[in-house]
């Protein structure tokens, strides 16, 4: 992920302060966030549903 | 009677109903010890001597009056700092919180007050239970008594330390990516993440709502059920919370392990993170120990240790993220380094990053209940390494990463770790054991045998 991007997704999430005083750790964060979310292979069986289930008028 | 701070809560207990111990008296020696060596350890945010002084003096009365509730009435607890204890400070080890005052206790801490015990202080941990050891807190992080240069795990990590050292027999931890497991590993105690939703995280500050776990820790096995007997149940008030009856966590202890058949996950420190050596061998020890006691031992292949990790953290961040962007936003110069980077990361996660992983749980965790079809005990890797210095912070952060305790958060399923031995160095080495959903009592059982059959439960820390 470029540093231009890493900025304006930044922005878009509010850091403007954090990445004015702690830009290294914003481009840490935003690499970090790529690559964990690139190790996961995505289901083969597009009807596979996620964990936890939607249950109407459960834990309300 | 032995040295009162190395009693397990069962022995304390049982001394307090034979009048041979007063809660009194075991208290005050343990805040004579945590006066000694808690300058050392760090394991304390906040100390509550005087409150738990009068707590002990009333248990003291009315078990004398015949009004005794049970094993762990007069027996002495740690909380660790993100779990609401009223009138105390909930910190969260963070500056963040550094004036939030509870008003209640959380259900936990609740549950155990109602059982008698005795709440001596709040415990240092990570920053909101992620993050690391931090040294630009207003806290100092806790360190391991089996040698205080040296990490004690996280991020319950003053609860680890504290067990281990003797300056209370039983602590309450929080589990989100092994952090009770994780200090567990570290100090060489026993460290429980129960079945998700099985113990109310009500009054718990929240990390990650669909990984969070509260678990006990304590110096024996025995000890860790008796606390979960008294922690566990349904709560209405917490979303999460499963309809489950608890159980009697400790009725197979004495049963060993004949004709249980346990699953090896072998490919955990052989294949997806190699273990060191001196951890492989400890495993195959235990391993070898369980089938001679007479357990079946099977080999059994889950997906890799990179996915689980991944699918955690792509979680783990996700919901952190929507707990913490307020502050990260206005105040990130009041988050540790270590931690705002974790935290931030959520930022950058997509939506569709987030239900992908949501999906690949549901399939992971269909991957562990097909094993248990087999099997009904796994056998693995907690920590792949012993404890590194505490002041080497990329050591911190590469053994970090290098552990099997995430993928039992990625599944909800209880996982449990304790001593396997100990390193040429002389810190702490260790095992995990998972089982069934709601199946705590057979995760104890196997437990219990492995203790008896090694003794790790009478192995203290050369400290004090």
């Amino acid at each position: 992920m470029d540093k231009e991007i890493i900025e304006l997704l930044a922005r878009r999430a509010g850091l403007q302060k954090a990445m004015a005083e702690f830009p290294d750790d914003v481009i840490a964060a935003a690499r970090q966030a790529a690559d964990v979310a690139a190790a996961i292979a995505a289901p083969e069986d597009p009807r596979a549903e996620p964990w936890p289930p939607m249950r109407a008028g459960e834990g309300l | 009677m032995t040295d009162l701070h190395w009693l397990s809560v069962a022995e304390a207990a049982d001394a307090i109903a034979a009048r041979e111990l007063s809660p009194v008296e075991l208290m005050q020696a343990l805040l004579a010890r945590i006066e000694k060596l808690d300058p050392r350890l760090n394991a304390f945010i906040t100390l509550d001597g005087d409150q738990a002084l009068a707590a002990a003096q009333a248990a003291e009365t009315e078990i004398a009056a015949g009004r005794r509730r049970g094993p762990l009435h007069g027996v002495p607890v740690g909380i660790k700092d993100i779990m609401d204890v009223a009138g105390l400070p909930t910190t969260c080890h963070s500056r963040i919180l550094a004036d939030n005052v509870a008003t209640d206790d959380a259900v936990c801490v609740s549950r155990l007050r109602g059982a008698g015990a005795i709440v001596v202080g709040k415990l240092a941990t990570h920053e909101f239970a992620i993050g690391g050891p931090s040294f630009d807190l207003p806290w100092p992080p806790a360190r391991n008594p089996w040698n205080p240069d040296h990490h004690p795990g996280g991020s319950s990590s003053g609860s680890g330390s504290g067990v281990a050292a003797g300056l209370f027999p039983m602590a309450l931890g929080s589990d989100t990516g092994g952090s009770v497991r994780n200090p567990a590993s570290c100090c060489g105690i026993v460290g429980l993440k129960p079945t998700y939703g099985l113990v109310s995280r009500r009054g718990v500050f929240p990390l990650s709502f669909t990984l969070d776990h509260v678990g006990p820790m304590t110096r024996t096995v025995a000890d860790n059920a008796l606390m979960l007997e008294a922690i566990a149940g349904h709560d209405p008030l917490d979303p999460g919370s499963a309809a489950s009856t608890p159980g009697h966590y400790g009725a197979a202890l004495g049963r060993g392990v004949r004709g249980l058949r346990i699953g090896f996950v072998r490919h955990f420190h052989e294949v997806d993170t190699p273990a060191e050596p001196e951890v492989t061998a400890a495993l195959q020890h235990v391993a070898r120990s369980l089938q001679v006691a007479g357990a079946e031992l099977r080999d059994v292949t889950l997906p890799t240790l990179a996915e689980f990790g991944a699918v955690n953290r792509v979680i783990l961040q996700s919901e952190a993220w929507s707990i913490h962007a307020k502050w990260l936003r206005e105040r990130p110069g009041d988050y540790a380094r270590f931690s705002r980077r974790r935290l931030m990361a959520g930022a950058f996660m997509g939506a569709g990053d987030y239900v992908t992983a949501q999906r690949r749980r549901r399939e992971m965790m269909a991957a562990v209940e097909a094993a248990f079809r087999d099997v009904d005990v796994l056998l693995c890797a907690s920590s792949m390494d012993p404890a590194c210095r505490i002041d080497h912070l990329e050591e911190v952060e590469r053994t970090y990463r290098r552990q099997a305790r995430t993928p039992f958060n990625v599944t909800g399923h209880p996982a449990l770790a304790m001593m396997s031995g100990l390193s040429k160095g002389g810190l702490p080495l260790s095992v995990q054991f998972v089982g069934r959903y709601f199946e705590e009592a057979t995760l104890f059982q196997v437990a219990r045998a492995w203790e008896q059959a090694s003794g790790m439960d009478r192995k203290h820390p050369p400290i004090g």
